[in-house]
């Protein structure tokens, strides 16, 4: 095994960085696949260094973990430079308050003392804001987890 | 092996091991939250992520997606002391991974318990009636509270449904009963009123019969009346008129006409099966004096129209023929 091991080469670099792919796609989510690239990467650059320098594979283990970390930023970039904040076709999953500011809904009872209630999708809203009269219309302005805040239209 | 060899291959696994702690990936659905040596810093948000591996760790993977619970059978009492087994379920989403993470110990029993006193709460203040009509009343009710009181574990309650109320069955029976009675009594009471209804009409109807058939007898009687009257009336005249011509003519008309009549009489009499043998005071003297009567209207007829033949003859042309001179 450590004869083969060995014998491959630079070879095991390719290998090991196809494998290491391949596994990314089983078990997705994990940092394999830039394991992999590095991996390729560092078989890449000693098949072209072999005619001007043979690289030991002490330097060659070094250049993949150097690679390894390199590759973070680059995948931060990845995952950021799609803007992962537009790119998604629906931004406010899970994030329903969000959804709502620039709403506009009408109060069922008064805010009173700053608090007050609003009926959004058959369900209570707190809402904190100036205060108002029943049956007046308000717009979301902020919204902060449970607590919307309000202003008069 | 030399040291720089085993040097290579463990600061390479540390590297490898490193950026594993260090690149996390947090799926849509969930917010992590992140603590530096066990105090809370940040929360990550889905997608990736980095933090500085050795430093902070993942502390709650939390579910920031609407959650049902259920909440498990009770029994309540209600104002009017019925006993209800009740159950329901109660939706939650939470908004501040890091409050429902570190502000209560255990999310799940504490909403479960809220929302089961608070079921109490609401349910003890209602008859058993209400209780099983308002239930959205009290859908509504629960989930006001609910959400006012778990509002600092940053969750927020969207609906709460009370699934099922089930009453002892001994009450149940009653009310089945209760409402068989109900029906019943509203079907006894249709029954009488079709009868009262009915007996009304047919009176109404006799009612009217009896008046149309008295109005009948009356125009009858009035008709009756009436036809007397006329009768009366025409032998009365008649009366009159007879009496007219006796005063103008003779007493021997008369007696011509009752002559005539007796007679006629006599021939019926004769005629009757039953009797052939009629014994009859027969007046001879006043058959006698009728014939005579007769013979004196003829004769003042003849006479009459002798007279008046002959003033003819005197006056114009004579008649063609023979005349008799009586």
């Amino acid at each position: 095994m450590a004869e083969l091991f060995v014998a491959l080469g630079s070879w095991n670099w390719l290998i090991v960085g196809f494998v290491l792919m391949a596994l990314e796609l089983l078990a997705p989510g994990i940092f394999l696949f830039w394991l992999g690239v590095a991996a390729l990467l560092t078989g890449v650059a000693t098949f072209a260094l072999a005619s001007v320098l043979a690289l030991s594979w002490q330097a060659q283990a070094l250049l993949f973990a150097a690679l390894a970390v390199a590759a973070v930023p680059l995948w931060r970039r990845m995952a950021r430079g799609g803007a992962a904040e537009s790119s998604t076709t629906n931004p406010f999953l899970n994030r329903r308050s969000d959804a709502l500011v620039g709403r506009v809904f009408t109060l069922e009872k008064p805010i009173e003392g700053g608090v007050g209630t609003v009926r959004i999708d058959d369900t209570f809203w707190r809402v904190t804001g100036p205060d108002a009269p029943a049956g007046s219309r308000v717009k979301i302005v902020h919204a902060d987890g449970v607590n919307l805040t309000v202003a008069g239209v | 092996m030399s040291g720089f060899d085993i040097f290579s291959i463990v600061l390479v696994l540390l590297v490898i091991l490193t950026l594993f702690a260090g690149v996390k990936t947090v799926p849509q659905g969930y917010n992590w939250t992140i603590e530096r040596f066990g105090k809370f810093t940040r929360t990550l948000s889905p997608g990736l992520n980095l933090i500085i591996p050795y430093f902070d760790r993942v502390g709650r993977k939390m579910n920031v997606m609407e959650q049902v619970i259920d909440i498990p059978q009770q029994e309540v009492i209600t104002k009017d002391n019925a006993t209800v087994t009740v159950d329901g379920v109660a939706f939650f989403q939470v908004f501040d991974a890091a409050k429902a993470s570190y502000e209560v110990s255990n999310l799940d029993q504490g909403i479960i318990v809220l929302t089961m006193t608070n079921i109490r709460s609401v349910m003890g203040s209602m008859d058993l009636d209400q209780v099983l009509s308002h239930r959205d009343e009290i859908n509504e009710r629960l989930l006001r509270v609910v959400d006012a009181a778990v509002s600092p574990w940053g969750i927020k309650v969207n609906r709460i449904e009370i699934k099922d109320i089930v009453p002892p069955a001994d009450l149940v029976e009653a009310m089945g009963r209760q409402m068989k009675a109900e029906r019943v009594k509203r079907a006894d009471i249709l029954q009488a009123e079709g009868a009262r209804q009915s007996e009304i009409l047919r009176a109404e109807g006799a009612k009217q019969g009896q008046i149309l058939q008295a109005e009948g007898r009356r125009e009858a009687a009035f008709r009756d009346a009436e036809a007397r009257e006329r009768s009366a009336e025409a032998e009365a005249r008649a009366t009159q008129m007879v009496s007219d011509a006796i005063s103008k003519g003779d007493v021997a008309a008369l007696n011509y006409f009752i002559a005539d009549k007796y007679i006629k009489a006599f021939g019926q009499l004769a005629e009757s099966p039953n009797q052939k043998v009629i014994m009859l005071p027969v007046e001879a003297m006043s058959m006698l004096g009728s014939l005579a009567g007769i013979g004196e209207i003829a004769k003042a007829t003849f006479g009459e129209a002798a007279t008046s033949q002959a003033a003819a003859r005197r006056g114009s042309v004579p008649p063609a023929g023979p005349t008799k001179s009586s």
